[in-house]
């Protein structure tokens, strides 16, 4: 087939897949939430409340759309528009189904064979701050402005132990390509999953990127106690609806990363191998990737109900005082494994040790800090 | 065009298809739904209060500290990401030869920064009060 048609349509699917699952992870954050509180959730439009989402659509759509006199009206149509690019654009080189190395056959992903891979995801999606700076800024509004400098400076923040966390997989696998690092699991089967030798990069990774996509417990920029709505506070209809699927196609991304880059993507011990050739073998492949990305995505929707918010100067403390060290330390632990050639099993007892040593020290008061709790 | 930059080409198809995207949203809330412009709704959100001064005021220096620090991380993530990918690469990669000269210089690499990163901290970049 003619390579532009291919693409084409892969981008089609993955356009189409993003909004129809984002509408309905909605949905699913819905009931998940009204489950977790002992409630019944949307159940009056469709069978569960399964048109919910098809109606929540229509609302943004018809909804009136306004833009206040007083905003920079090009930066503020701007904003929404650098949001959604972005985070879409990320998922360009993110498998969607199974995958392979040979670069000859069609892969279920927009580009496949990018080398640097993981490396462009985090450029693009760095860009994302662009717009929630120009959202706060353009907005003109009180709320707006202090929302989006708490969230530029979280995001800010947070970019540097998410980067720094992939360094050990780039060791590990000598690649930044996204097939690469799953092949190289694949064919491990599930004992050279990277969860096993780098379980500190994926706490390190999965937090921040929570952090990065502004969700609970980290949505400190859009706390609608204190900052109703933060930077989009001005933002009403579609323009609002861009905003909120920007941050869902982030949570999407990130959990096909997680599940790609630590549990073995596509890969499950005797069903889904490289060398299961059997009828419907890519069916359950790409079912087996799309399941760790759903358990990857309801576990981030449990968390938004289970954990309280952050103050502040945790959030800020969270990223520079304990990640950072963190996620240098497992760099050079992978490192030292790597140089000496040792057994990789040495990385898992020593992540494992340097969180209970980070939990212990921060356990321990420092006698500043218990002298007075008012004294700032 | 060279077959690295050959890859790129369904990222920069994907870009314009994003576009049309984006553009098609914009026109849309734009055209469809009601407009009815009242004096209220033109006015800043402020809890229902009249807004006070202006929202474009001078903010706190420590978002600027903040964003020095990120530029010389990342700038220092950069110089990492090639080594970490070529230096156990096998034959793709950095020539055993030199492997040990380069495990010194990265670990020499890293110690500088911790002592830009302590020093930072000892200077309470840190402490957000």
């Amino acid at each position: 087939m003619n390579p532009l048609i291919s693409t084409l349509i892969t981008i089609g699917v993955v356009l189409g897949g993003v909004l129809g699952g984002c509408s309905y992870l909605i949905w699913l954050e819905r009931k998940v939430a009204a489950w977790m509180q002992d409630r019944v959730g949307p159940n009056r439009v469709g069978k569960f409340g399964l048109l919910q989402p098809i109606a929540d659509g229509m609302k943004f759509l018809l909804k009136e759309d306004v833009i206040p006199s007083h905003v920079n009206k090009v930066l503020f149509l701007l904003a929404p528009t650098i949001s959604v690019m972005t985070t879409m654009l990320a998922l360009a080189v993110v498998p969607i189904g199974p995958t392979t190395t040979d670069s000859t056959s069609w892969q279920a992903m927009i580009a496949p064979g990018i080398d640097i891979g993981i490396v462009f995801i985090f450029a693009v999606t760095s860009l994302a701050v662009y717009g929630i700076i120009l959202g706060g800024w353009a907005s003109n509004n009180k709320y707006s402005a202090l929302g989006s400098l708490r969230a530029s400076a979280q995001v800010v923040s947070y970019e540097i132990p998410l980067g720094m966390s992939i360094l050990g997989i780039a060791l590990l696998s000598g690649s930044l390509n996204l097939e690469t690092i799953l092949q190289r699991q694949a064919e491990g089967g599930i004992g050279s999953w990277n969860i096993w030798f780098q379980p500190l990069a994926a706490m390190i990774f999965f937090t921040s990127a929570l952090a990065e996509s502004n969700r609970l417990p980290f949505d400190l920029p859009e706390c609608e106690q204190e900052l109703v709505g933060g930077y989009h506070t001005e933002y009403s209809a579609l323009k609002f609806g861009m905003f909120f699927l920007a941050e869902y196609t982030h949570v999407i991304t990130v959990s096909f990363l997680m599940a790609i880059m630590f549990f073995g993507g596509w890969n499950f011990p005797w069903i889904a191998t490289p060398d299961s050739h059997y009828a419907g073998a890519w069916i359950v492949k790409f079912a087996v990737l799309h399941t760790k990305v759903l358990a990857c995505i309801t576990f981030v929707m449990l968390l938004r109900w289970t954990l309280p918010r952050f103050r502040f100067d945790q959030l800020m403390g969270l990223a520079w005082k304990v990640f950072i060290p963190l996620s240098l330390c497992n760099v050079v632990c992978t490192m030292f494994v790597r140089q000496f050639s040792l057994s990789w099993w040495w990385l898992l007892p020593v992540s494992l040790a340097l969180v209970i040593i980070t939990g212990l020290i921060s356990m321990t008061p420092s006698p500043k800090r218990a002298a007075s709790p008012l004294q700032h | 065009m060279d077959s690295e930059l050959a890859t790129f080409q369904p990222v920069l198809i994907f870009i314009v298809v994003l576009i049309g995207f984006v553009i098609t949203n914009l026109i849309l809330a734009h055209t469809i739904g009601p407009r009815k412009k009242t004096p209220v709704k033109q006015m800043p959100y402020e809890s229902g209060m009249d807004p006070v001064g202006d929202a474009r005021q001078p903010f706190d220096v420590k978002f600027y500290l903040v964003a020095i620090l990120f530029l010389v991380f990342d700038v220092e993530l950069l110089f990492l990401y090639p080594w970490a990918v070529s230096a156990y690469a096998g034959p793709n990669g950095i020539d055993p030869v030199l492997s040990d000269l380069v495990f010194g210089v990265m670990l020499v690499f890293m110690a500088t920064l911790v002592i830009a990163y302590v020093y930072a901290w000892r200077k309470g970049v840190f402490r957000w009060r």
